[in-house]
């Protein structure tokens, strides 16, 4: 009784998954793609993370264009030179080595430095306190220290520390995903060095407007570009800005900048080269 | 009695001013002027640190079609040009007068009433122009620009906002109450750009009977048409005026004079009035001081510039407990930082408030009551347009209406859950405006 139940079920399914089994083979063999194995092997290579920092929107297309193009300056400034490296040696080529790059805060405004303006109750996001008078610190230019940009960061570099952003430059690839979701454009991004200096204030204010705001502000008060034996110091609407090409990290400038805290940072990264690894 | 079709509620109207007569406010001893009042581009500042300047005299160039000009509200001297904190939520470029206490008008301002009727419809434009007169209901757009409506378009109703829905505002009440002559001129005015083709309306709120009754009395013969609307919020939105009044609804993306209508503010009218007949431009404004934490809550006329600090100075200071200072109206003004701001031609009211559970309000999960769908006067779904700020997805966010929502803030005021949703919407608003840019950057 219970074999003869089965019988229609089994055929009806079984010839079903017969038929269907045969279109698909037939659909695959005619609608075949055919791929580069290159790309799945480059796939293989790249850090995975589609964070878009090469300019493409995933690694998969920037496998696919490497793989087609063969162009040797296209690179993956997540992966560094050892990647550059391993990328030349499947394909063959002697890939560009891409410049280390990181990102940095400019700006200092965390709860000791930076006077407060107000008590700010609403949603606790940048994008939402921008449109209360630039979020509750006075300096409107500073780090709101709401922590929009953490959300776009795909390597968990970021966190919010006494109310300023702070960057594991550890784990920061400098893939620039964050600093479009910053509303006062206090991410930079910049080349790894042994010994980086960079002004760490981003307030347009006049001098003493900015020195009532906060402690580590710049005033532009010109002094570390009268001390700079390179040049590479200038001032730009009332904040200085140090030409990275022309310095040699001296320090000269470090000394001289009357700011209660020193609104000029020295910063020393770990650069990875191809020799080292 | 006429009303919006959709949404819309009853906050509770706190119309503690309603009885009290306009009175003016002495110039203080320093005003800030600032150079966006308006929709639009800032204008472009005309003087310098250190020029004397008059009343009345044009301190500010309108820089683009949709902007206006600025003029000084009295006699002084430039004592800075500079960017300082705007009561919109932001900084503009002001410029700061200290003044001479002498109130002099510039030449050619300020002159006896003359008689509009000879004027051309082009020279009545210009005067409206020259006097920088812009929307002074809130959100500024140039009267200029609203009165010459592309050719194509023809307008056959035209409408005085007098509905003030607002809790705590009544300035246009009283402006209704004390000046209805000035005000039936100033539409007339208006009505006569049009060549008789238009219908003048004025809506009312049915809970100002005394303004309902001033304004019949002065448009008695003049064709005007009072209409007296039901108490509710927000009656007084451009959108739900004009639904309520002729019973056309705006769609997305259409301006009212897709439809054949016009609104201005009752404010609006009177100064159209003293710009065409008395050469006066728009250099004071009428607006309520209220709230439960000022000593004196009144209606004051003071001259635009007048700073927060002066006129709460002016009455009789505000009180210890006082922890929030709102520009406008309690629905949709913004709470300030700082009592240096200065009012602007759109600023129609200053509420200081203790608002008790500001400290520890805190938004709690949406449970999926409807009561801000229920409240919507533009019939959106507020809560997933909140949900959807939360969660970034702007694109999904646009496709609900996210550019259709008019930040009335009836939404908010329902939820039982606490959930700043106009802000959200703000906020979804803001970015989506910042990703345009970048794109096209």
């Amino acid at each position: 009784m219970i074999s003869e139940a089965f019988i229609p079920a089994v055929t009806s399914l079984g010839s079903l998954a017969l038929t269907l089994g045969i279109i698909i083979y037939f659909v695959s063999k005619k609608f075949y793609v055919e791929e580069d194995p290159m790309v799945t092997i480059i796939n293989g290579i790249l850090p995975g993370v589609n964070c878009g920092a090469c300019a493409y929107p995933s690694c998969n297309q920037f496998a696919e264009e490497l793989v087609r193009t063969k162009d040797t300056s296209m690179t993956c400034p997540v992966g560094g030179p050892d990647l550059a490296a391993k990328l030349g040696e499947s394909l063959g080529i002697e890939m560009a080595e891409p410049k280390p790059i990181t990102c940095s805060v400019i700006c200092q405004g965390n709860s000791e430095n930076a006077r407060q303006s107000a008590e700010y109750v609403g949603i606790q996001d940048c994008w939402a306190a921008m449109q209360a008078f630039a979020g509750p610190k006075q300096c409107r230019y500073s780090c709101l220290g709401l922590g929009s940009c953490i959300a776009w960061c795909d390597f968990n570099a970021m966190r919010i520390e006494n109310g300023l952003i702070v960057i594991d430059k550890d784990l920061c690839t400098g893939c620039g995903a964050c600093v479009p979701a910053c509303p006062t454009g206090v991410l930079v991004m910049q080349e790894k060095k042994a010994e980086r200096i960079f002004i760490a204030c981003n307030s347009h204010d006049r001098g003493a407007d900015t020195k009532r705001a906060c402690d580590a502000g710049c005033t532009a008060c010109q002094k570390c570009v009268k001390v700079c034996p390179e040049e590479a110091i200038v001032i730009e609407n009332f904040v200085a800005r140090i030409i990275q090409e022309k310095c040699t990290a001296c320090g000269k400038c470090l000394e001289v900048c009357p700011s209660k805290v020193n609104c000029i940072v020295l910063k020393k990264d770990m650069i990875k080269s191809k020799q080292v690894s | 009695m006429k009303t919006f079709s959709i949404g819309g509620i009853h906050p509770p109207e706190s119309k503690l001013t309603a009885s009290k007569a306009v009175e003016k406010m002495p110039v203080p001893s320093e005003i800030v002027v600032s150079m966006s009042q308006h929709l639009g581009k800032p204008a472009k500042p005309l003087v310098k640190v250190g020029d004397e300047v008059k009343k009345g005299q044009r301190i500010g160039e309108a820089d683009g079609f949709i902007s206006a000009h600025i003029h000084a509200s009295t006699s002084g001297k430039v004592k800075s040009v500079k960017s300082v904190p705007h009561p919109g939520g932001n900084y503009s470029l002001s410029v700061t007068i200290t003044t001479d206490g002498e109130d002099t008008w510039a030449e050619g301002l300020n002159t006896a009433p003359i008689d509009w009727k000879g004027l051309s419809k082009e020279s009545i434009i210009e005067k409206i122009k020259d006097a920088g007169i812009v929307g002074m209901g809130g959100a500024g757009f140039p009267s200029s620009v609203k009165l010459s409506p592309p050719p194509d378009k023809t307008i056959d109703t035209i409408i005085l906002n007098g509905a003030e829905c607002e809790p705590f505002l009544t300035a246009d009440h009283r402006v209704m109450v004390e000046s209805a002559v000035e005000v039936i001129k100033g539409l007339e005015i208006i009505t006569s750009l049009f060549a008789g083709k238009a219908k003048p309306y004025i809506g009312i709120e049915a809970n100002k009977p005394d303004a309902i009754e001033a304004m019949s009395k002065a448009a008695k013969g003049t064709g005007i048409e009072i209409v007296t609307l039901e108490t509710k919020y927000p009656q007084g939105a451009e959108k739900q005026l004009i639904n309520a009044i002729t019973g056309r609804t705006i769609e997305e993306g259409q301006l009212p004079f897709d439809k054949g209508c016009l609104v201005h503010n009752i404010g609006t009218a009177v100064a159209i009035y003293d710009a065409v007949c008395c050469n006066r431009p728009l250099v004071e404004r009428v607006l309520t001081v209220s709230g439960m934490e000022i000593t004196s809550a009144r209606n004051i006329r003071a001259v635009i510039g007048t700073r927060f600090s002066d006129i709460a100075a002016f009455c009789g200071d505000m009180t210890e407990k006082t922890n929030q200072v709102i520009t406008g109206g309690p629905m949709m003004g913004r709470s300030q930082f700082t009592l240096e701001v200065p009012i602007t031609k759109t600023t129609s009211g200053i509420l200081f408030i203790n608002n008790a559970g500001l400290e520890n309000s805190r938004e709690r999960t949406c449970i999926r009551c409807g009561k801000c769908i229920d409240a919507c006067p533009q019939s959106l779904e507020p809560w997933l347009l909140g949900n959807e700020a939360q969660f970034r997805r702007f694109d999904e966010a646009e496709i609900y209406g996210l550019a259709n929502c008019t930040e009335c803030g009836s939404c908010t005021f329902v939820c039982p859950s606490k959930r700043e949703l106009v802000h959200w919407i703000k906020y979804a608003k803001a970015l989506v405006n910042n990703r345009k840019q970048r794109k096209t950057a």
